[in-house]
């Protein structure tokens, strides 16, 4: 009964992919939307990133300097960068000396309801260690809770650590003492990694998120069209009528649903790699320099890649498809399925720790392990043996599945769907009759 | 019951028995002892109200639901042992099983041809004449989901016997459909029957049964009432009508009930 015939599984799946072809939802769900829309979200969404990030970096720092009039005045220059005795020219960003307030505490008070963004005051040197003759101690009251108010510190901080190096280097002028006395020891950043290594890092890191959401996607609805769907239009006693068996059906069914999640995958995989370029560009030019950025995959990546979608699509199709089969409508359908693709999402945070790569232990996760797998790749990195272990992982869940999948379709209150509890209460409604 | 021999166009039911399990009812006997035999060139009708065990019992031959006693044979292959053969020798057709909506008139026609193991080089033949046949031929090429339901009524009985099987199971096809559609398909099983198949169908209207059966089994409650042709039946009870003859059966077995 439970036979697969191959010539019946050939017409039984075109017949299933030619009618999705045809199903507007399908076609916009399951390929549209990963290939096109996700792509140009994320296209959006940074830009807007950058947009927003734009404004605020233009935007001025509100800070208040308290002090006797002296101290405050010397402060005020520094942080204005106003021209004058040896004040530093200010590049850290605007930043806006406010009205003073009279105490400390309506200060405090107006930085608590976001008048300010920085307080800043001179105050003693702190006794014991730390106290040094002529030292003066600048204090910054900033709220952590608050971007503008830390961007301000960080803006306060660099204009003061400016001002310091060029005391330092007119005190060393004064002495006499050479210009190294001031500045023993100069930080000075050197990036060494390439454009290509830091395109890969970005394409390592956004791929396996996409393919793993593009693949879900494209089975979820073909997943329920298939099944929930066809029960909803009546055909589904129609074609259990038929002279294909039931392992016939259950195989195209499954072959028809991993193929519209494989292709949405590999699809989605290269319109990301064309279009990543243009979707990051808006972070060119932001912090230092930006990613400049340089994709170039080498044709093992891409094998494993393909082969990746491939699996998670058979991984998918065999998770989802018996749990939409349960429904009897799309909808109710689509609210069976929908936590799988939840639940997959959650694995893939392993994938956004960028120095680790495919373990023993993740290769023993479903969805992480074909996610890092994918990572991997990208990096150039292939770790055979473990990437056997993915496989040989994945198979085995994947047959369980589809174990399932024919075993309830052995169950005629199942295939007529006069079963009308959930899923695991059927397995446990079974599992107990059969004991 | 002797053993069929394969492929002989008959339909046999000995004691089939199905019961079904509800949480709040209990256990339900849907179908409980029945015996009949169709036999090829025949229309053989399950009348009776709703309830009475006509779908269950079709259902059963039809292989989607499996007997709880008792045995069935379709053209010669067993329900349980061989419920592929039976598919194979079977159309089915009630007003539950609905087209692809997205697949054209042809293409539905095709698709039923080729799943049912009808020999692929002659599937665009058998095609050209099924639409000419039911006269589907204006709107081959038309999406199921665009025609209208008398349209589709037909595309729906083209598909049934796509595969030309020996045996044809109607269970309440008139269900939904307007009198010219209603004849339209009356028209059909005739000439089904005088093609040689083995018709089985169920109704609950009393003149379609009148119309379309040669012999009339009488369901009530999961049982066979009584079997044969109207004439018979009118003999039988002395009434002219199907419908009073159907209301008189009835009385007798609630009467008979304990």
């Amino acid at each position: 009964m439970n036979h697969v015939f191959w010539r019946d599984v050939r017409v039984l799946w075109g017949r299933e992919v030619r009618g999705a072809l045809r199903e507007r939802s399908v076609v916009v769900n399951s390929i549209l939307l990963p290939v096109v829309l996700y792509p140009l979200l994320l296209w959006i969404e940074i830009s807007a990133l950058g947009f927003v990030a734009g404004l605020a970096e233009r935007s001025s720092a509100r800070v208040a300097v308290l002090g006797d009039a002296s101290a405050r005045s010397e402060i005020v220059e520094v942080l204005e960068g106003t021209p004058g005795d040896g004040a530093p020219e200010n590049d850290a960003g605007p930043i806006e000396i406010v009205d003073t307030p009279t105490t400390l505490d309506e200060a405090l008070t107006r930085l608590a309801a976001g008048d300010l963004d920085a307080i800043v005051t001179l105050e003693e040197p702190a006794a014991g260690g730390d106290a040094l003759e002529n030292n003066a101690r600048v204090v910054v009251r900033y709220d952590r809770s608050v971007d503008r108010s830390r961007r301000a510190l960080e803006r306060i901080e660099r204009v003061m650590d400016g001002a310091r190096a060029d005391r330092l280097a007119l005190e060393a002028e004064r002495l006499a003492l050479p210009p190294g006395a001031a500045e023993p020891l100069r930080v000075t950043r050197r990036n060494v990694s390439t454009d290509e290594a830091l395109g890969t890092t970005l394409l390592g890191l956004m791929i396996p998120l996409f393919l793993v959401i593009a693949v879900a996607l494209g089975c979820l609805v073909p997943a329920v069209d298939t099944t929930a769907g066809e029960r909803e239009r009546g055909t589904w006693e129609t074609l259990m009528t038929t002279r294909a068996s039931r392992g016939s059906i259950v195989t195209a069914k499954y072959l028809y649903v991993a193929s519209f999640g494989a292709t949405a995958g590999v699809l989605n995989v290269a319109a990301m790699s064309i279009s990543l370029g243009p979707i990051l560009a808006p972070l060119q030019g932001m912090g230092d320099g930006g990613p400049a950025l340089v994709v170039s995959l080498a044709p093992t990546a891409i094998v494993v890649m393909a082969l990746g979608a491939v699996l998670l699509a058979l991984f998918f199709a065999a998770a989802m498809m018996p749990l939409a089969a349960f429904a009897r409508t799309f909808k109710d359908g689509q609210a069976l399925v929908t936590p799988v693709f939840y639940l997959a999402l959650v694995p893939l945070v392993l994938g956004q720790q960028t120095d680790r790569t495919l373990t023993p232990a993740i290769a023993m996760i479903p969805v992480a392990n074909i996610a890092m797998a994918v990572r991997d790749a990208i990096h150039g990195v292939f770790i055979w043996p473990l990437l056997g272990v993915t496989a040989a992982v994945s198979v085995a869940l994947i047959l369980v599945f589809i174990t399932f999948s024919r075993w309830i379709l052995g169950f005629e209150d199942f295939l007529m769907g006069s079963y009308s509890g959930r899923p695991w209460r059927f397995v446990r409604d079974k599992l107990g009759s059969a004991r | 019951m002797t053993a069929p021999a394969a492929n002989d166009g008959r339909v046999r039911v000995e004691g089939l028995v199905k019961r079904f399990w509800d949480e709040g009812r209990g256990e339900i006997r849907a179908v409980d002892g029945i015996d009949f035999e169709c036999v090829p060139g025949e229309v053989f009708g399950l009348l009776g109200a709703n309830g009475a065990g006509k779908t269950t019992t079709l259902r059963v031959l039809a292989t989607t639901l499996q007997p709880s006693a008792g045995r069935a044979t379709v053209n010669g292959h067993d329900v349980v042992r061989s419920p592929e053969s039976v598919r194979r020798s079977i159309g089915f057709h009630s007003a539950s099983t609905a087209l692809y909506p997205r697949l054209t008139a042809k293409e539905t026609l095709e698709f039923f041809a080729r799943v049912n193991g009808y020999p692929a080089d002659r599937v665009p033949g058998r095609v050209d004449e099924l639409l000419d046949r039911f006269d589907i031929r204006p709107y081959a090429d038309a999406r199921i989901d665009t025609l209208s339901s008398g349209m589709k009524q037909k595309v729906s009985l083209a598909r049934t016997v796509a595969h030309d099987p020996p045996v044809l199971i109607f269970d309440e096809p008139s269900v939904g459909l307007d009198v010219v559609n209603a004849l339209e398909l009356r028209r059909i099983v005739a000439e089904l029957r005088d093609a040689g198949k083995t018709i089985l169908f169920s109704t609950h209207v009393m003149p379609e049964a009148e119309k379309v059966c040669d012999r009339i089994a009488i369901m009530h409650g999961g049982h066979i009432l009584s079997v044969g042709t109207l004439e018979q039946h009118r003999s039988r009870t002395g009434l002219h009508y199907l419908e009073d003859i159907f209301l008189a059966d009835l009385t007798g077995a609630d009467v008979a009930a304990p």
